[in-house]
């Protein structure tokens, strides 16, 4: 048997919570961060705003970081590395790894981001484009880069070994943890901190992401009839993933099995799901895994809210599980934390190997009725769970599916 | 607008990231860690929110803080 990977720390920020305690307290009590939001137009001296439902992270609690850095060591921050930070830093307390030598050398840093810092870029573009002004802050790009989440981890925790960002959109954190998984069984590197960030909310973002027809104006309703599409979220979630052997010698507690990883291309379109690339990757999943379809499991479903999405993947697990299918149970977790793009794979990972740790399935939100395009047994409240398996999907923009395998210990 | 003293050393502490209070003016920048990148900061949130341009020469000769908050005082009030 190759090298096993486990879970040992977890640690997330969102709309729904500064930490995963406040965040699954909420959403297993149906609780969710969705609410009408705005942001100014302009330069901010006008009325002038942009509306719309969203899940924005309104509180940040940075006690952990101030404790154990220095501000001035710290920076100044984008928040798509402030949430990065916060939930690292979780993660790797609750690992009990703060200063361990394993940081040094033989632990990677993985995230996954689908875009880069947009409050700092969008402050340069203000400065250029609406001011008429020549210069732009020159920590712009060191601030705003999309790797700054992994470089800022590995100067704060001592890392020395691979540290890097990879971007897939809306799957990035899927992908990021399958990756780090496979560096842990290869050897590469003995630990990772994985998982991803994204700080999307901003007037630019927000408008582009508008602008392409896929966003709903009343809120995420996941394979219900009458969606009409996804509502943007933001935050951070990031694992300690540990080979098993080194976990257990060390004594850490191990709170959940990272069990496979399946990826695939659509090569197909730049943003139309398809079912084949879909089937492929949550195929590869359970190969990996070694976990037959007919073995009852938490399905974490990509469930954006869209009319596409949402049917395609229905078909895409009625073919995959055929009958099997209705002893699973499928939540739609963006249903209360919205879609964070990059950092969504990670969330909902996070809340899913939760729920197999709690038997307890968070209820699917805003659900108004169902649609016949996608029968599958949703958890519509909060329901108890028996499952040891947990199957997490994330396919994006793009055709980049990855699927995530998590086993309960 | 007319900024106070108060309100620059607020920008000065959230540029820099330090604490208001350990902002003594009779203190050199260099001696209260505020180096020549968080002086650029400062300069560029100063002109972000009063669209007052302070050229860097301005403040080369600047030593203490104080004299620092002067001159920063001096430009956006005749602005």
């Amino acid at each position: 048997m190759s090298r096993r990977v486990a879970v040992t720390g977890m640690g997330c920020v969102s709309g729904l919570g500064r930490n995963v305690a406040e965040t699954w307290r909420r959403i297993v009590a149906g609780d969710g961060a969705i609410r009408d939001f705005a942001l100014p137009r302009g330069d901010g001296t006008s009325a002038v705003t942009t509306r719309g439902p969203a899940a924005p992270v309104d509180h940040i609690d940075t006690t952990r970081i101030d404790a154990r850095f220095d501000p001035r060591t710290l920076g100044k921050l984008d928040p798509l590395v402030n949430f990065a930070v916060v939930a690292a830093t979780e993660a790797v307390e609750q690992a009990s790894l703060f200063g361990h030598p394993v940081l040094d050398n033989r632990t990677a840093v993985l995230l996954g981001c689908g875009s880069g810092g947009n409050a700092t870029f969008e402050v340069g573009y203000r400065r250029l484009f609406e001011h008429g002004l020549d210069k732009a802050h020159p920590q712009t790009i060191p601030t705003g880069m999309i790797s700054a989440p992994a470089s800022r981890i590995a100067m704060l925790f001592g890392i020395h070994g691979p540290a890097m960002v990879l971007a897939s959109a809306c799957a990035s954190s899927a992908h990021a943890i399958g990756e780090a998984m496979h560096m842990i069984r290869a050897g590469r590197v003995d630990a990772a901190i994985a998982g991803g960030s994204e700080a999307c909310l901003t007037l630019g973002s927000w408008i582009a992401w508008s602008s392409l027809g896929a966003m709903a104006a009343d809120t995420c309703r996941p394979f219900s009839i009458d969606r009409q599409g996804l509502v943007l979220g933001e935050g951070a979630a990031v694992f300690v993933l540990e080979e098993w052997e080194y976990a257990v010698a060390r004594g850490a507690t191990i709170l959940g099995e990272l069990a496979g990883y399946g990826a695939s291309s659509d090569a197909a379109h730049i943003t139309a799901p398809d079912r084949a690339g879909i089937e492929r990757a949550i195929r590869a999943a359970h190969g990996d895994a070694g976990l037959p379809f007919d073995t009852p499991a938490l399905i974490s479903s990509h469930g954006t809210g869209t009319r596409l999405n949402d049917a395609t993947e229905a078909e895409a697990l009625r073919a995959v599980y055929g009958e099997a299918l209705a002893a699973d149970t499928v939540i739609a977790t963006k249903s209360a934390h919205g879609h964070l793009i990059g950092a969504s794979g990670a969330l909902e990972f996070l809340l899913g190997l939760v729920a197999l740790r709690e038997r307890q399935a968070p209820p699917v939100l805003n659900h108004l009725g169902p649609d016949p395009a996608c029968d599958v047994p949703l958890a519509l409240a909060p329901r108890a769970i028996d499952h040891d398996w947990l199957v997490s999907n994330s396919f994006a923009f793009g055709g980049l599916n990855a699927v995530l395998i998590g086993r309960r210990v | 607008m007319h900024p106070t003293r108060e309100a620059i050393i607020a920008i000065i502490a959230e540029e820099a990231r330090i604490d208001e209070e350990k902002l003594n003016p009779e203190a050199t920048l260099a001696s209260l860690g505020i180096a020549s990148l968080d002086v650029v900061s400062v300069l560029f949130a100063i002109e972000d929110k009063f669209g007052v341009d302070i050229p860097q020469e301005e403040i080369a000769s600047t030593e203490t803080l104080g004299q620092f908050i002067d001159v920063i005082l001096a430009r956006v009030s005749a602005a």
